[in-house]
């Protein structure tokens, strides 16, 4: 049976929950769900290009954990999600021109393309979805 | 002929040691082995869950010392 699409919208930049939607979004796309994800606010923050790991992810307790046991990075989850499933990462708009950013700040090979929130809630309306 | 590759993922969290697996199937034939040594106890769990949600053909699952022996055959 073919499964519904999982849509996430990742606003946070906290690394617990970047790390979160990443888990999310690698698995559910390897076990044959199409999932598409849309990243906007802080969560763009931490997609910029050319950021050293260390300064990339901000976080609590548990982002003290997740680099001291050297836990996956989530750019590489959603790296992994795509090149073995049905992955689409989209940028908000909104979010790119408050910074005044083109998409090529962002790292290369992850997104699809910049997207409204319009056409994202859109889509979202026949699948399941998830805010982090 | 089907053969059996080893993935030695101990050490790598959820879901590191099913990522591993999945890249290492797309390069095996249909009727190859995978066995991934894990010591995360999720994998040890998700990964059969995984094996029969997208119908490959689970082997076993071996406790060892300190970590679990996975075995997948490639089913499709």
């Amino acid at each position: 049976m073919a499964s519904n699409t999982l849509y996430i919208l990742l606003c946070s930049g906290e690394h617990e929950k970047v790390q979160m939607a990443a888990m999310m979004a690698s698995v559910a796309a390897v076990s044959e769900r199409p999932v598409e994800v849309f990243v906007s606010m802080n969560a763009i923050l931490a997609f910029e290009k050319n950021t050293p790991a260390d300064k990339r992810y901000y976080g609590a307790a548990f982002s003290k954990l997740l680099k001291e046991k050297k836990a996956p990075d989530p750019l590489t989850l959603f790296r992994q999600g795509r090149e073995l499933g049905d992955l689409k990462l989209w940028a908000c708009s909104m979010a790119l021109d408050v910074k005044g950013w083109e998409l090529n700040k962002l790292e290369d090979g992850l997104f699809d393309d910049a997207l409204g929130l319009t056409k994202f809630l859109s889509d979202a309306e026949s699948g399941q979805f998830v805010t982090l | 002929m089907a053969t059996r590759e080893t993935i030695d993922a101990r050490g790598a969290y959820c879901p590191g040691p099913l990522m591993e697996l999945i890249a290492k199937l797309k390069l095996v034939q249909i009727g190859d082995e995978i066995e991934v040594l894990s010591s995360d106890k999720g994998s040890a769990n998700d990964i059969p869950e995984w094996v029969k949600k997208v119908h490959h053909e689970m082997v076993g699952v071996t406790p060892q010392d300190g970590y679990w022996s996975i075995v997948v055959r490639k089913a499709k």
